[in-house]
């Protein structure tokens, strides 16, 4: 991943770090993905996946967090 | 001159917080257990209040259900936020605000507490699990942060008590002075570019005020090594090894429910035995008696005995919950789960109803989403519980040819007998994954879940999580299930038989004839041209229709009206006396056999997905607050039991089973 290329948050790599560039849309979903720390500019971790896949556990804020990888691909990253 | 003493002072004080078992824990060291527990007016939330006093003020303190934020997404938050605007009818506005911080997730905490301070309410900010964020090398200058939010902080450390009087001093002075300047947010709005709703600008806005509010109020010192909780966390959700882990936490909860309660069934079971026996030594043969004897104490027994179950499923979530594997089992099995339209959380509940539906229903407390919630508990009683498998077990043995299929240690009753867990679970799957993409559609659910850490499970917060369910069932179900096993009992008992007369009747002989003769047999009766078509006579379709009080009662009811007398199938001679005497019925006035392959088949995949369980449809009306579910519920089961034991017949009489 190419820094400042925007990606989704689904698509990065386990272990890897990103830069939260936008949460979109803006229904219920987007606001608590906000409300949960996701704001732009700030750093997020994909810790892992569940065994089948799905959902993702993220560490933001300096805590664990879990959603699913269709709400993941809602939040643009960038690299670092 | 003396004056009037003072009315002793009083304040009504809410406890907010994100939902966690800090926020439980805090509850329990500042009030102890709860001294009312009730409900919201108009909606289904639970009301928790504990009376405390302290320095001669009396403090009733309101556990808030747990949000995450002040813009609420489900009926338990907009309780809380109401609540704290003073919206909600009969419920006066608190004197001040507690607002449960974990220290070690601050940030995402102070997210609640920022939206607190524009209450214009007085607030105390209690900053919990203290301890673990030092040991997770978090440091918290909480002399600052008081001075950045504008309001006093208190840390605190619930389990040991350290802080829980400091924080009473600090409320009961809160309450005396003005509340607090609301966090301005304006200069972080005006920064944000882009258009955006107006809702999402300012959570990004409160995010930014946020930043600046912990600047230099917080320090981290990476520990020497990853901490241990993240180790553990490595694992308990790696592909092979957290599966390997969850599958053997399972495996213990439900043989625990299964194993460890039996003794203490059994236990009941003897000790309610020894009460009736007792009451009919006293009592003369007569109405009364029978009311008492096979009303009153059977029905209390019915009650009772559930009893053991509910309280080690709620010990074992409790724990789980309290160090955190609640939601890691939830993060594991989602997938799983979505597929069929629920959500992760549906998982312990749905497992828990395999042993018995009315812990399992009431399991389902633990998913926040009411969507999800109300779904789980619709197709909870579709699993197999422990009450179908003597009905199972009794009917496989004694009708299903024990033959090998394919190799030779697979016999037919055994892989009859794993069909019948296999179409309950299937049938579930279907209706949740039907209802979900018809009834229940709605805008996406957001599956937005902390991860919180590793931490001991507070023995108070278990204690006290067990005896609310046990205590609750017992006092809002158990009443209504013993109230109800009255009411079988006369529509079993009355009227009162006609004996043929001159006819010798034994006592087995005459119990037959008294439930032929009732209300229960004659409902039997009538239904026969229904029952008809899966092959069944008038007396098993009076069998099902007399098993509505426990699915488990069919086959005693069998035994009285064979005229075999109360039999107990779960006993050697009762069971083979019963097995010949199904073998040996005719349909009546012919020497055509009742029982053939497809009827057993058809009337095992009726008890299968049947709701003849009044204590669940009891349960679940309760649970739901609402009597239309338990119609639901009763309804469709009942209308897809009869459709797949139709087909069964059907089939297998085709087929030439």
């Amino acid at each position: 991943m190419a820094a400042g290329v925007s990606v989704s948050l689904d698509s990065i790599a386990v272990g890897d770090t990103a830069t939260v560039a936008d949460v979109l849309g803006d229904d219920a979903v987007a606001l608590r993905l906000l409300e949960m720390g996701l704001t732009p500019g700030i750093s997020v971790r994909l810790v892992g996946r569940a065994p089948l896949g799905d959902p993702l556990e993220l560490e933001v804020r300096g805590y664990r967090l879990s959603i699913r990888r269709a709400e993941a691909a809602r939040i643009a990253v960038t690299a670092g | 001159m003396s004056q009037p003493p003072a009315p002793s002072p009083h304040l009504t004080v809410a406890l907010l917080g994100n939902p966690n078992p800090g926020k439980s824990t805090l509850f329990s060291a500042l009030a102890g257990i709860p001294t009312r527990i009730g409900n919201y007016p108009g909606v289904t939330v639970e009301e928790k209040v504990g009376r405390f006093t302290h320095r001669g003020t009396t403090i009733d303190l309101v556990d808030l259900p747990g949000t995450y934020s002040f813009t609420p997404q489900s009926p338990d938050e907009r309780v809380a936020v109401d609540v704290l605007r003073g919206r909600m009818a009969d419920v006066p506005p608190p004197d001040c605000v507690v607002v449960a911080v974990d220290a070690t997730n601050l940030d995402r905490n102070l997210y609640l507490a920022s939206q607190a301070l524009e209450l214009r309410l007085p607030t105390v900010v209690a900053l919990t699990l203290s301890d673990v964020a030092t040991a997770k090398g978090i440091t918290i200058d909480d002399a600052a942060l008081a001075s950045r939010l504008g309001c006093p902080v208190v840390r605190v450390v619930a389990p040991t008590g350290d802080g829980i009087a400091a924080l009473g001093d600090r409320i009961i002075a809160a309450a005396e002075t003005p509340p607090p300047q609301p966090p301005d947010l304006s200069p972080h709005l005006s920064a944000i570019d882009g258009p955006r709703p107006q809702a999402a600008r300012e959570a990004i806005a409160r995010y930014a005020w946020i930043d600046r509010a912990v600047a230099g109020v917080v320090r981290r010192t990476a520990p020497a090594r990853r901490p241990l909780d993240e180790r553990i966390d490595g694992w308990l959700t790696h592909r092979l090894w957290g599966t390997i882990v969850f599958i053997a936490v399972m495996l213990a909860l439900f043989t625990s429910i299964f194993q460890l309660a039996a003794p203490l069934m059994d236990l009941i079971s003897t000790g309610m035995d020894a009460v009736s026996a007792w009451a009919e030594s006293l009592l003369p043969a007569g109405a009364i008696r029978s009311l008492i004897v096979d009303g009153v104490l059977a029905g209390v027994g019915g009650v009772v005995i559930f009893v053991p179950q509910i309280a080690l499923l709620f010990l074992f979530i409790a724990i789980l919950e309290g160090c955190g594997y609640l939601s890691r089992a939830a993060f594991l099995m989602d997938r799983l789960l979505v597929w069929a339209g629920l959500s992760g959380k549906s998982f312990i509940p749905l497992l828990s109803s395999f042993a018995c539906a009315i812990p399992g229903i009431m399991a389902a407390r633990t998913i926040e989403n009411r969507r999800d919630r109300l779904l789980t508990i619709l197709v909870a009683p579709l699993m197999s519980c422990s009450a179908r498998l003597p009905v199972y077990l009794l009917l496989c043995g004694a009708f299903i040819p024990d033959v090998a299929v394919g190799v030779s240690w697979l016999r037919l009753p055994a892989l009859v007998l794993v069909c019948m867990y296999a179409v309950g679970v299937v049938v579930a799957a279907l209706v949740a994954s039907v209802l979900s993409r018809t009834v229940f559609r709605g805008p996406p659910q957001p599956f937005v879940m902390e991860l919180p850490g590793w931490r001991w499970p507070q023995p108070a917060v278990v204690f006290e999580r067990v005896r609310e369910a046990a205590w609750s069932f017992l006092k809002n179900a158990g009443t209504l299930i013993l109230a109800m096993s009255v009411v079988i009992w006369a529509l079993g008992s009355y009227p009162k038989p006609l004996m043929p007369a001159g006819a010798d009747l034994t006592e087995a002989e005459q119990q037959g004839e008294a439930l032929r003769q009732s209300f229960l047999g004659r409902a039997g009766r009538l239904i026969e041209p229904v029952v008809k078509p899966l092959g069944w006579d008038w007396r098993l379709g009076c069998a099902a229709v007399a098993s509505f009080p426990a699915r488990e009662v069919v086959l005693g009811t069998l035994g009285v009206i064979y005229n075999l007398g109360a039999v107990d199938p779960g006993e050697e001679e009762g069971a083979t006396a019963l097995v010949r005497r199904l073998k040996a019925a005719t349909w009546d006035g012919t020497d055509r056999k009742v029982f053939t392959v497809p009827v057993a088949l058809s009337l095992m995949v009726f008890f299968a997905l049947c709701a003849q369980c009044a204590s669940t449809l009891v349960i679940i009306g309760k649970e739901t607050r609402s009597w239309l579910w338990p119609i639901v519920t009763f309804s469709y089961m009942t209308a897809l039991a009869w459709l797949a034991a139709f087909a069964t017949y059907q089939l297998g009489t085709a087929l030439g089973w």
